[in-house]
């Protein structure tokens, strides 16, 4: 059993540069530069319309750019066909062969390459045990669950062993346990195997989760680009802040800059902050946005220094914390999560609070708050 | 169910049958005269015999034009199911705009009359010197048959996931061996329903082969044709009730065909 599992291969390196791709008025990539690691799982994440499929089916080979080029394991390969890649792919919806044997299915990127029947058969019962389905081989791919079919995907995808191995929204048709579970299954498959992974999901917890770093994609143009905790910890800008957990923004005014600047928030409070909270470099007098973390955001007493004042709107119980949502006078909603239930346990709706928040859990952006 | 007479449903029941009647009734009334007596065509039919049907397969000129008629009808099917489908595969799956215009030509001969596609083949034909000959019938019967391949395939290509060629081409297949490996076998029952259609419409075709046939070779609806002119016979009714049976075959098989393509389809589109 061990014998036959797959030999640990070594990934390729992906190296993007400048990839642009337009269709007609529309740019859904725009200058795209990335270099993935061989054996590195990159997550890219995005809403909607970000671009983050354009690049996969550029990867891919089933969208060839307008501008810049891919090189995989240092080969040019931007304008080579699909099925010339050498790639393992697996896609949103279970692209299985409906025509063909769960067996079939896995052996047929084999049967493409001209191995011999007895030994793709063998190597695709391997890939199936790869994928915990043994056994399955014999069934047709409508006799098998959603998350099995797609097991199924990703044993064909790895069956010849490629170096890279893309996958686009893999596991968005699954419901919430079988996606978590499918996400440890393909995180294990990934350190067993030594394979590149180029993953394309919207769900932020899902990249953070699987991804040895997360691009951060919003008009066809990459945010931030990191692992996950400088992501979370460190947003590059005020897009990124708002798309990964969740976030308070509070607008302000720089008072002063320099060593300690200083904040005057429209919610009242001055605060001084340690340097390394500016993240852009604004100078006295701009706008500026302060965001915080909600779990960073503690219950004080009236006249604690830096304490923002704010009207109770609704306390929410969620198990592990309580959600506190308050609104301040200048209009800015504020929330924290509090750990402590019983700090929390008298305060009602239309109640006031005073939310405190370390300096350095603050950082600094330029400009305005997006509404 | 309906406490009240629903008489709108009264109505409609009432004209579907009698549509049914009205197709029916002719088809019922000419097969029973294959079997009768006498030698002119008579209704009610007179006694039984079943010396039409052998005088209809011991004569050579009938089964000459049966025999032309297989052929025509046979290259028809192949042909219009390999460019239907080739045709069908380039409209669905290909740039759009660029398809809506084949589909529009593809689709033509339905809309514009036998007759002005039969008169504008006849000189198309003669002035390539093809009236008369297989390959000339074969050629016109395509044009006709063609919309009702294009029909059958585009709606089963429509029902497989383009994404399947994808996965197969990520797999390492070319273009080709992923339309060939993966979508072929998955519309290959309608591309036989849609041939099988082209056969039955090549088959009994008579105004565009009535205008294309030569003094010798005659398909069999134009020997029908002439036949009844000249002589009258049971023979015609007899001819009748054996294209009856083929058509009701093929029309049963290219049913069985579909409905079994359909499920495969269905399962590829789950997701």
């Amino acid at each position: 059993m061990k014998a036959d599992a797959p030999r640990v291969a070594s990934g390729a390196n992906i190296t993007i540069d400048g990839l642009a791709k337009r269709f007609g008025q529309v740019t859904a990539v725009d200058h795209f530069s990335v270099d993935i690691a061989a054996g590195e799982f990159l997550a890219l994440l995005g809403p909607s319309g970000s671009g983050k499929t354009t690049v996969l089916m550029s990867i891919a080979g089933f969208e060839f750019p307008t501008e810049g080029s891919i090189r995989i394991g240092g080969e040019d390969v931007t304008y080579t066909p699909a099925n010339r890649r050498n790639l393992g792919m697996v896609f949103q919806k279970y692209t299985l062969f409906p025509h063909l044997s769960v067996l079939d299915n896995v052996a047929f990127p084999l049967k493409m390459r001209g191995v011999s029947k007895p030994e793709r058969h063998k190597r695709a019962e391997a890939a199936l045990a790869t994928v915990r389905l043994a056994g399955y081989g014999s069934r047709m791919p409508n006799q098998l669950s959603g998350g099995q079919q797609q097991r199924v995907a990703l044993a064909r995808a790895i069956v010849y062993h490629p170096r890279v191995l893309l996958m686009d929204e893999p596991l968005s048709a699954l419901d919430k346990n079988l996606r978590e579970e499918m996400q440890l299954e393909i995180k294990r498959l990934h350190s067993e195997l030594g394979i590149t992974v180029v993953f394309v999901t919207h769900d932020q917890a899902e990249a953070l989760t699987m991804a040895n770093r997360v691009a951060v994609l919003k008009d066809g143009r990459i945010q931030q680009i990191g692992p996950a905790p400088e992501l979370y910890e460190r947003p590059a800008n005020l897009f990124t802040a708002g798309f990964i957990g969740e976030m308070n923004f509070l607008p302000g005014r720089l008072a002063a800059a320099g060593k300690t600047p200083s904040i005057k928030l429209d919610a009242g409070p001055e605060w001084r902050l340690p340097a390394a909270a500016l993240i852009d470099t604004p100078s006295p007098g701009q706008s500026v946005v302060a965001t915080v973390r909600p779990e960073r955001v503690s219950l004080g007493s009236e006249g604690a220094a830096g304490a923002i004042p704010v009207r109770v709107q609704d306390v929410v119980y969620a198990g592990a914390a309580v959600l506190l949502i308050g609104v301040a006078d200048c209009g800015t909603e504020l929330r924290a999560r509090l750990s402590g239930v019983s700090e929390v346990a008298d305060l009602r709706p239309g109640d006031m609070a005073h939310l405190v928040v370390p300096p350095e859990a603050v950082l600094l952006y330029a400009g305005a708050a997006a509404a | 169910m309906n406490p009240r007479l629903d008489y709108g449903r009264l109505f409609l029941n009432a004209y579907v049958y009698a549509v049914l009647a009205f197709v029916l009734v002719p088809i019922a009334i000419i097969l029973p005269m294959a079997f009768s007596e006498p030698s002119y065509l008579t209704f009610p039919p007179q006694g039984f015999t079943l010396d039409w049907f052998s005088t209809y397969f011991g004569d050579s000129r009938w089964m000459a034009a049966t025999w032309l008629s297989l052929r025509v009808a046979t290259l028809t099917a192949i042909l219009t199911a390999v460019i239907g489908t080739m045709a069908t595969y380039a409209m669905v799956r290909g740039r759009r705009g660029f398809g809506s215009v084949f589909q529009v030509l593809l689709m033509g001969p339905i809309v514009i009359p036998h007759i002005a596609i039969a008169v504008s083949l006849y000189m198309f034909l003669s002035a390539m010197g093809l009236l008369g000959t297989m390959f000339g019938y074969v050629l016109a019967h395509t044009v006709l048959a063609m919309p009702f391949v294009v029909f059958t395939v585009a709606a089963a290509l429509s029902r497989v996931d383009a994404d399947l060629e994808a996965a197969a081409m990520s797999c390492g297949a070319s273009r080709f061996t992923a339309f060939h490996q993966v979508t072929l076998p998955l519309i290959l029952p309608n591309v036989a329903s849609g041939g099988l259609f082209a056969f039955i419409i090549s088959f009994d075709e008579p105004v565009v082969s009535f205008f294309l046939a030569g003094i010798r070779d005659k398909t069999l609806p134009r020997m029908m044709f002439d036949d009844i002119e000249q002589n009258l016979t049971p023979v015609i009714p007899a001819v009748a009730v054996i294209l009856t049976l083929a058509s009701v075959a093929i029309i049963f098989g290219t049913a069985l065909l579909r409905h079994r393509a359909q499920r495969m389809q269905a399962i590829g589109r789950e997701a």
